[in-house]
């Protein structure tokens, strides 16, 4: 058995032969979903299953003193209205994350009070959607409406309580202190931050605030449910975790969790909005209740108001640096607010240290820490990026900061302090997604180059940061790095079944979770790789947990690493009992056998295809005839870093204070791409994501906590006219951890834009902005550098 | 009331309210490449074309389709698989949700303006709205249609 | 939307009897009234009543009010007569498909704030027609509240102006923050701002800044874009204050008359 790559013990990619992975292989699934063939579960819904509308609250903060649904009862085609009284009073987080969940236990299905204009009061179904909106508007609840806390500012240790309720309760410790509003708390220092920066010779500080973001992949979460003919609960919807769905819904509904399935369609987009329970105890119950098939698809307006956003946080940051530039202290603090319910409240707060400050890792102390508050706004939840695109901001702008302040080249000082490749920062010792990290050195970081590549990509001239091109126009150039990680080490598992068909062929059965990305054609990439086939040999099935094996889902950027590793050790499996069957059929001993171009031969001549190796196993070898397939899975022991370094150019109307991106550029470090283009296209997405959040994208509110940004009128995304040139290259790198060499790719995209067009307004303006989005009223007021009257 | 339509060449007669939209009496009708995006005619994944030209489904009053020719993106099947492939040749058929409305009005671009720059292409498109691709691997595979288009 | 009774008259007077007399809600595009949830008794769809047209009348430049957007972008001879403002206006709105629906008797009739349309037309002199009522005056008819039932029959312009836009907004598919239009016909300045958020208006004070002169100088205009900034007012909405509009109110007319000058 040859491996063309053994013994390249470099961290490159390039010196390496691969025959499917590192292949731009059109995904599997292109022309179906072109053709709009039905493939989203609101495409699959049975057809006699009940509409299920949600009564929402329209008061930020509120008990529910009474429902009334005989009306709504009354009319002819209505089901069943169920409201707090009627679920299962069991505490519970909308996390989707692992078990225990390092989310607090704070929602009930329904409850007494509602915490969010939005939050749901009572469950109608009814046989048709006409009438599933008329009963749904005849219901009558009173509230006894209560002042809601809307600031996070004003949150903790606020007399009004956003929790009040017993029962609730974090599954292990991360500071949940509800009675204070808060929802999570973390501390930590290495080495003595006052002391370093009270040495330093230079010091920055600064105060930035990040926006909550929504979502907007372009399909609404929709659920449905239904009784096989077992009498078991099976769930369609649109996630990005199964498991966790499964899991935490049966758990909840107080059900076996044997006795519930839950499948994963197509899904039009999820970037972590996606990432959590949200509709399926809703239509389960109703199924539960009438026996009958319940469906619910939410409006666009419904999405924005009652599923998740981005957690809007405070990071205060100082940084100490010798005259030199050489960074020596870092100090960052945050407020973030968790809106009503506290989903991802601990994890995405702790990334936005643990995927930031590694990457200067030759300071002499780091501190970090800060609380997470309730707030009577809709919950902040998983967004792609996770804290690290915040924490970046405001790193990021503190570091280019100081480079000013030293009158540096921005770059030089990136270079003079990141993070190189064979070290290791004593954060990921520390810092974990919930509990501690794990120690990790670094294997792979091509940063360097990527830094490099980006400043010849861009034209980068530190003398020529910024210039004019007509009056009143500037051009400017600015710059950030980011990492991010690949899974969560120790706590992510994923597994894969490859089984051999007759044919030849193989069924790949991946609980890994197609969010659109392209993951279940990567998967067969590598499964092709190891296996010595086509891409075309391998059929993938994923997301059933039924017929799958368990995965995660999508998120913390998983799948390729982890996911991925399971394929490949399934393959590798399979690959050493394929090549036993064929050392039983020739005779020879399994050491003896040659696998290539999918025939195995043995000395003298013999030989047997795979092809007929497979039916010999289905049908012609007699008793020696058995299904051959392996089960393997994976959890990773460290989670090694993509990085990206991206560089911007934006034209300033320094009249209006409008900004626009002309170009940007973005060099990444994920490992050995397995699907270069799938790579390139989810950083190049990530990018517009990023730069949506820099320029325009705000979640809003109305005084009294209603959400403004309720449609796509409102809550405006970048249009294909709003960017000019985004430019992705890849890096060479190899990452010996992982799955032939890879990394990750799903998040890294998103992390740079806000810092590095933060850096390129600073650069051509002299003026730094610390508060997202940089609208051009922001841009004007800092440019003018006064108070608007 | 009742309707006579067109839909991909084929007279299909529909019973629906007054008021309902096109795209929902076509996704009740079993045609479900015509996506939702949202409520507010933002998105473009509901796109149809009504007697040729691209319009917003979900804001359109069925009514008003009563005697003209709807054209889904399965009424431009070749077209649309031939404009797949160069999109998957990008890797930028990500979710697919915006796919259907998208590719349909790609072909209404090179039926309309098959010498379109990519400027041009940009605007025609930019009610068509992506959230996963970025936008970049798309406007590829858009420029290469039109060229494939052209060189035909 | 909840339509109980859905007309589509081929007649001009049966159209204006059921709005009239009978409550009937004038059916343009559609996307708004969607957009409001209300439940409609009677629609009057006016698709057959032959208001699709964009022509040129011998003393002015008539535009049908169920002319979309998108035929106004693509129009060749609203092109040469104004200097290709209208692609400017329309052109960039929401989407191809959203523009092929929208009309410009819908946005008219309504009197969106929004409307960059609005500001354009106020500036160009429109003039609109009421089915049964004859032309009025398109600044008078916007300053109307309360007024009973209309059909909107079509939009007379000038034959010709040099005409001039600028807006600003957040993102290429989002409402403007505000928009400024400026067009010279028939011997004089017209200078209008809208998505103050208000309502478009004219600025009497900048048209007469600039002395009506067909070529202002660089001291005239800005005299103008002050004037304007000055004698407007704004106010603020999520998409910015009234004191950023009042800022950036002086460029945009500037830009608008620069553009309608060259």
């Amino acid at each position: 058995m040859r491996d063309k790559n053994a013994g390249a013990a470099t961290s490159l990619s390039s010196d390496k032969e691969f025959s499917a992975v590192r292949k731009s292989s059109p995904k599997i699934d292109a022309e179906g979903l072109a053709l709009g063939r039905p493939a989203y579960a609101d495409d699959l819904a049975p057809p006699n299953a009940l509409f299920v509308k949600l009564v929402r609250s329209p008061h930020a903060f509120a008990r529910v003193a009474s429902v009334d649904a005989s009306k709504a009862l009354a009319l002819p085609g209505v089901a069943c209205v169920l409201t707090w009284k009627d679920v299962p009073r069991t505490p519970y987080t909308r996390a989707g994350q692992g078990y225990p969940e390092p989310s607090p236990r704070d929602k009930f299905i329904l409850d007494e009070y509602v915490r969010y204009v939005g939050d749901e009061v009572a469950v109608v179904a009814a046989a048709d959607e006409r009438t599933a909106v008329r009963a749904a508007a005849l219901v009558e609840v009173e509230y006894e409406v209560l002042k809601p806390v809307l600031s996070v500012d004003e949150a903790v240790d606020n007399p009004i309580l956003i929790h009040p309720e017993s029962g609730i309760h974090e599954n292990f410790p991360i500071g949940f202190e509800p009675k204070r509003n808060i929802a999570a708390a973390y501390r930590m220092e290495i080495g003595d931050v006052e002391e370093e920066l009270k040495r330093s010779e230079i010091r920055v500080e600064g105060l930035w605030r990040t926006q909550a973001q929504a979502h907007v992949a372009m399909e609404p979460h929709v659920s449905f449910s239904y009784l096989d003919i077992h009498g078991r609960l099976v769930i369609v919807t649109s996630t990005q975790n199964p498991w966790h769905t499964r899991r935490i819904v049966g758990m909840t509904l107080g059900m076996p969790l044997k006795d519930i399935r839950v499948v994963k369609p197509r899904i039009g987009g999820g970037f972590g909005g996606k990432q959590h329970i949200h509709l399926e105890p809703f239509v389960a119950l109703v199924t539960l209740k009438t026996g009958k098939a319940a469906r619910i698809a939410l409006t666009r307006k419904e999405v924005f108001r009652a599923t998740f956003t981005r957690h809007e946080m405070r990071i205060a940051v100082a940084l100490g640096a010798s005259r030199e530039g050489r960074l020596s202290a870092i100090d960052m603090r945050i407020l973030s607010n968790t809106g009503a319910y506290g989903e991802h409240a601990l994890t995405t707060f702790m990334v936005a240290g643990s995927k930031t400050l590694p990457l200067y890792n030759k300071v002499k102390a780091v501190r970090f820490g800060g609380d997470v508050a309730y707030t009577n706004k809709v919950s902040a939840g998983a967004f792609r990026g996770y804290g690290a695109i915040q924490g970046l901001f405001a790193l990021e702008s503190a570091v280019d900061e100081m480079a000013a302040k030293l009158g540096m080249d921005p770059a030089e000082l990136r270079k003079r302090n990141m993070i190189a490749e064979g070290e290791t920062s004593e954060v990921f010792r520390i810092m974990g997604e919930g509990t501690e990290g794990v120690a990790m050195k670094v294997e792979s970081c091509k940063l360097d180059w990527c830094v490099k590549r980006g400043m010849e990509m861009v034209g980068w001239d530190p003398k020529r940061l910024s210039w004019e091109v007509a009056p009143g126009r500037l051009r400017a150039r600015g710059m950030a790095i980011a990492m991010q990680g690949s899974g969560i080490p120790l706590i992510d598992m994923g597994s894969a079944r490859i089984e051999l068909q007759d044919g030849g062929c193989f069924k790949l059965h991946v609980g890994a979770t197609d969010i659109g990305t392209g993951s279940d054609t990567i998967l067969a990439q590598i499964a092709a790789e190891e296996l010595g086939v086509e891409l075309g040999d391998i059929s993938v099935f994923s997301s059933d947990t039924d017929h799958a094996p368990f995965d995660v889902g999508a998120y913390a950027s998983s799948t390729t690493y982890v996911s991925g590793s399971a394929v490949l050790k399934a393959a590798r499996s399979l690959k050493e009992k394929l090549i036993e069957k064929a050392a039983e059929k020739l005779g020879v001993g399994a050491g003896e056998i040659a696998y290539e171009g999918k025939s195995f031969s043995a000395p003298g001549g013999k030989s047997l295809s795979l092809f007929d190796l497979s039916f010999g196993t289905l049908y012609g070898d007699g008793e020696g005839m058995r299904t051959l397939s392996a089960t393997e899975s994976f959890t990773g022991r460290v989670s090694p870093p993509p990085y990206l370094a991206g560089f911007v150019e934006i034209e300033l109307d320094m009249e209006t204070g409008k900004v626009e991106v002309l170009d940007f550029v973005a060099v990444v470090d994920s490992g050995n791409p397995i699907n270069p283009n799938l790579v390139r296209v989810q950083v190049e997405g990530g990018i517009l994501q990023g730069i949506g959040m820099a320029l325009c994208e705000e979640v809003r509110y109305s005084e009294s906590g209603r959400l403004l940004s309720d449609s796509l009128i409102s809550y405006a995304i970048p249009t294909r006219s709003d960017v000019g040139r985004i430019r992705v290259e890849i890096a060479d790198s190899y990452e010996p951890t992982g799955p032939f060499g890879a990394k990750s790719a799903g998040e890294i995209g998103i992390d740079t834009p806000p810092a590095a067009i933060a850096n390129a307004i600073r650069a051509a303006t002299g003026a730094r902005l610390y508060d997202l989005p940089f609208t051009p009223e922001k841009v004007l007021k800092a440019i003018k550098g006064r108070v608007l009257k | 009331m009742n309707a006579t339509i067109v839909v991909n060449g084929a007279v299909e007669r529909f019973t629906f309210e007054s008021g309902d939209m096109l795209a929902d009496v076509l996704r009740a009708a079993g045609y479900v490449e015509v996506k939702k995006g949202c409520d507010t005619g933002n998105c473009g994944a509901c796109t149809v074309l009504v007697d040729g030209k691209p319009i917003l489904s979900c804001s359109f009053l069925a009514a008003r389709a009563d005697g003209r020719a709807v054209t889904t993106v399965l009424g431009v099947e070749e077209e649309a698989r031939r404009f797949a492939s160069f999109l998957a040749a990008e890797g930028a058929d990500q979710c697919g949700f915006c796919a259907p409305g998208f590719a349909l009005t790609v072909i209404a671009l090179s039926r309309e303006l098959p010498e379109a720059t990519e400027e041009e292409a940009r605007e025609y498109l930019k009610g068509n709205l992506c959230r996963c691709s970025g936008y970049e691997g798309q406007n590829r595979a858009i420029m290469r249609y039109l060229e494939a288009c052209n060189a035909r | 939307m909840v339509i109980d009774r859905l007309v589509v008259p081929a007649d001009p007077d049966e159209a204006l009897e059921l709005i009239r007399e009978k409550r009937g809600v004038p059916l343009g595009g559609g996307l708004w009234l969607r957009m409001s949830g209300k439940r409609i008794g009677l629609a009057v769809d006016l698709s057959a009543l032959g208001l699709e047209y964009i022509r040129d009348s011998g003393d002015s430049i008539e535009i049908g009010a169920m002319t979309s957007f998108r035929e106004m972008e693509i129009s060749g001879l609203l092109d040469e007569r104004f200097g290709g403002l209208f692609s400017r206006v329309v052109g960039g709105v929401v989407g191809l498909q959203f523009r092929n629906m929208v009309t410009a008797g819908g946005t008219v009739a309504g009197k969106y704030a929004f409307a960059g349309l609005n500001a354009a037309l106020l500036a160009l002199g429109a003039k609109v027609v009421l089915a049964g009522e004859g032309e009025r005056d398109f600044a008078a008819f916007l300053a109307e509240s309360g007024t009973k039932p209309f059909l909107l029959e079509k939009i007379a312009l000038p034959p010709r102006a040099a005409a001039g836009y600028s807006s600003l907004a957040i993102t290429k598919g989002d409402f403007s923050i505000l928009v400024a239009a400026a067009a010279f016909a028939g011997g004089t300045w017209r200078v209008a701002v809208g998505a103050r958020p208000g309502a478009a208006m004219l600025s009497e004070s900048a048209a007469a800044a600039l002395g009506g002169q067909a070529r202002p100088g660089a001291k005239a205009i800005e005299a103008a874009a002050s004037a304007a900034a000055t004698e407007l007012t704004f106010s603020g909405d999520m998409r910015a204050s009234s004191e950023y509009r009042r800022e950036i109110c002086p460029v945009l007319v500037r830009r608008a008359l620069e553009e309608a000058i060259a």
